[in-house]
């Protein structure tokens, strides 16, 4: 490397260290460390071992620059957040028509674990409730249970350019109390929704949900997704450009569980929650928000996280459809300057 | 808002600890509460201008690097020591002096955004006008991170060829860093150079304000590292030259 890069890059390094941007991030961290409302998720016991005031912010930008405060490395359980990336990757194994003619797009009022599926066309919802979420699983490729988990993780590490392992109690945990899902399962197979490899897909289903991430993770996922599908770090493509607005848009309306209405209203940022207490969110083409801390609200989702990602939405004009100037310009934020006053 | 103020130096002994002493002395004698972080690490020394005695130091720099404790903890009040009174105020973070405690922090390192995140803590718990971080000559990540942050920096040169190139570097890497304001300040200026020649060449060279020529000056090598020199002799042209920069860093 010339030292002319060498420069460049240390001075990117040093001005994300002290960017205006940061600086908010850590005021924001601050304001809402010691929110302390909500409860970690306890229907298993490992869950339930989350410490309450683990709390982690990270933004990266469509340009690939990383802010993040707090507990970032902090590794947790993906859960209900890897169904919508999964989701992508029943797109590019069948394409849009077939996926569709399996799980439907549609919002639900109804609770995630609901075992209700449509009645014209048997099909579960959406691929973010449980039961659309194990339709979709089903439609992963490979030759047996072990290739299929290694596409989902590869296809992780795409998004976040880093390998990811499986939280093994976690996942036994949830196989061993998870009779709503195979209950769920077996509903779908009568209806020849799934096919008839239960175990495997109830397996592939459990361990996709017990992939361990931290909330840089969740930032890189929803970055690449922001930047067209390619991650821009490390500039490696994660899915075929043609599907990620199907898994944006599906996001976006049902993304929260039932709260996506009045999320999509008021935070206008397409967003997957987990149990596990993480927030993926995505501004496209600007950049994406991963959150995590663990205590959650009655409708299954991060209170930090919301909080977070309501007032970078609302300070930054990130809301899909804001057309009105925003309190703060996200570029100068970035770039720093003297139109930014972040003391 | 408040305003961050690193004082720089390509090369060593330009009298960077001397002159951030008594700049940050004479902006707080003008009515402003004033911090200095002297992030000398390896080579702490101001704080013997501003008379704060080692064994007067609890907590150190060092202390909230290693997690030891709020960098607040480590501010010394020596407003008394060197004469500020009134709603003037000066504030002293110092480096620790311990040989232990140096050679533990070239060894381990710390994180330098803990550095960022520390000077703004500093600016809110004691509400501060003005820091002024005082730099390790040279280039390191501290340095690199002090002019990032700084809405004013200072870069002092002697009019020597060695200078000269350095401070063509210090401000290569300050344009890579986007710094919003360049003050050049040239230190031990000989008296047989014409100090206006000198001035319009290293502004012409550089591109950037001058904001004050001191010279070589037997009155403050008499005084070095025994007190603030403005202090002392306030009417002396080299304190007026003081009040000179300090006015364009509280106008600027």
């Amino acid at each position: 490397m010339s030292n002319v890069g060498d420069l460049q890059s240390l001075a990117s390094s040093i001005t994300a260290m002290t960017s205006p941007f940061r600086n908010y991030l850590i005021d924001l961290h601050e304001k809402y460390r010691s929110l302390n409302e909500g409860a970690v998720a306890d229907y298993i016991p490992e869950l339930a071992l989350a410490k309450p005031e683990w709390f982690g912010v990270c933004v990266v930008t469509a340009e690939g620059q990383v802010f993040e405060v707090g507990n970032c490395d902090q590794l947790f359980t993906i859960q209900s957040i890897s169904k919508a990336f999964v989701f992508g990757l029943a797109l590019e194994d069948h394409g849009r028509e077939y996926v569709n003619s399996k799980v439907s797009v549609e919002p639900t009022g109804e609770a995630f674990n609901s075992i209700v599926l449509d009645e014209a066309t048997n099909r579960p919802y959406n691929p973010m409730v449980n039961a659309g979420a194990i339709a979709t699983a089903d439609l992963i490729k490979g030759k047996d249970g072990t290739e299929r988990l290694k596409r989902v993780l590869e296809m992780f590490k795409r998004y976040t350019g880093r390998e990811h392992d499986i939280n093994v109690p976690v996942f036994l945990s949830e196989k061993a109390t998870g009779n709503r899902n195979r209950a769920m399962a077996y509903l779908m197979l009568n209806f020849g929704m799934v096919s008839d490899k239960i175990d495997e897909t109830l397996d592939l289903y459990f361990q996709q949900c017990s992939i361990m991430v931290n909330a840089r993770d969740l930032a890189m996922l929803s970055a690449t997704l922001a930047n067209g599908g390619v991650n821009p770090v490390t500039k490696e493509r994660a899915i075929d450009e043609r599907y990620v607005q199907d898994v944006i848009s599906v996001m976006l309306t049902c993304g929260m569980y039932d709260a996506s209405g009045e999320w999509a209203y008021r935070v206008g940022l397409p967003a997957k929650s987990g149990v596990g207490g993480g927030i993926t969110a995505i501004a496209p083409g600007k950049l994406g928000i991963g959150t995590f801390s663990p205590p959650l609200d009655a409708k299954g989702n991060s209170v930090r996280g919301i909080k977070v990602c309501e007032d970078l939405s609302k300070d930054f004009g990130l809301h899909l459809f804001n057309v009105a100037s925003p309190e703060r310009n996200l570029q100068e934020w970035i770039a720093g300057g003297d139109g930014v006053n972040d003391w | 808002m408040p305003k961050v103020v690193s004082i720089h130096s390509y090369r060593g002994g330009t009298g960077k600890s001397n002159f951030t002493a008594n700049l940050a002395t004479t902006v707080a004698a003008l009515g402003s509460r004033v911090g200095v972080v002297d992030t000398d690490v390896p080579s702490p020394g101001i704080h013997n201008l501003f008379c704060l005695e080692p064994e007067q130091m609890g907590k150190t720099l060092n202390s909230y690097l290693w997690g030891e404790g709020a960098i607040e903890e480590a501010a010394y009040d020596i407003s008394a020591n060197v004469g500020v009174e009134g709603a003037g105020k000066l504030f002293l973070v110092p480096s620790s002096v311990k040989a232990d405690d140096i050679a533990r922090i070239l060894k381990d390192g710390y994180d330098v955004r803990l550095m960022n995140d520390g000077f703004r803590n500093l600016v809110k718990a004691l509400q501060l006008d003005y820091l002024f971080i005082d730099t390790h000559p040279g280039l390191s990540k501290e340095t690199f991170l002090s002019i990032a942050i700084s809405h004013v920096l200072i870069i002092i040169l002697r009019p020597d060829k060695q200078d000269y190139q350095g401070t063509a570097v210090a401000m290569d890497v300050a344009r890579q860093l986007n710094v919003r304001k360049v003050l050049l300040a040239i230190n031990k200026a000989h008296s047989k150079l014409n100090p206006e020649a000198l001035k319009q060449k290293v502004e012409e060279t550089y591109s950037e304000t001058v904001a004050g020529i001191f010279p070589l000056s037997e009155d403050i090598v008499q005084l070095a590292s025994e007190g603030v020199f403005c202090v002392k002799y306030p009417e002396h042209p080299v304190s007026q030259e003081f009040r000179k920069v300090a006015q364009q860093i509280i106008e600027g």
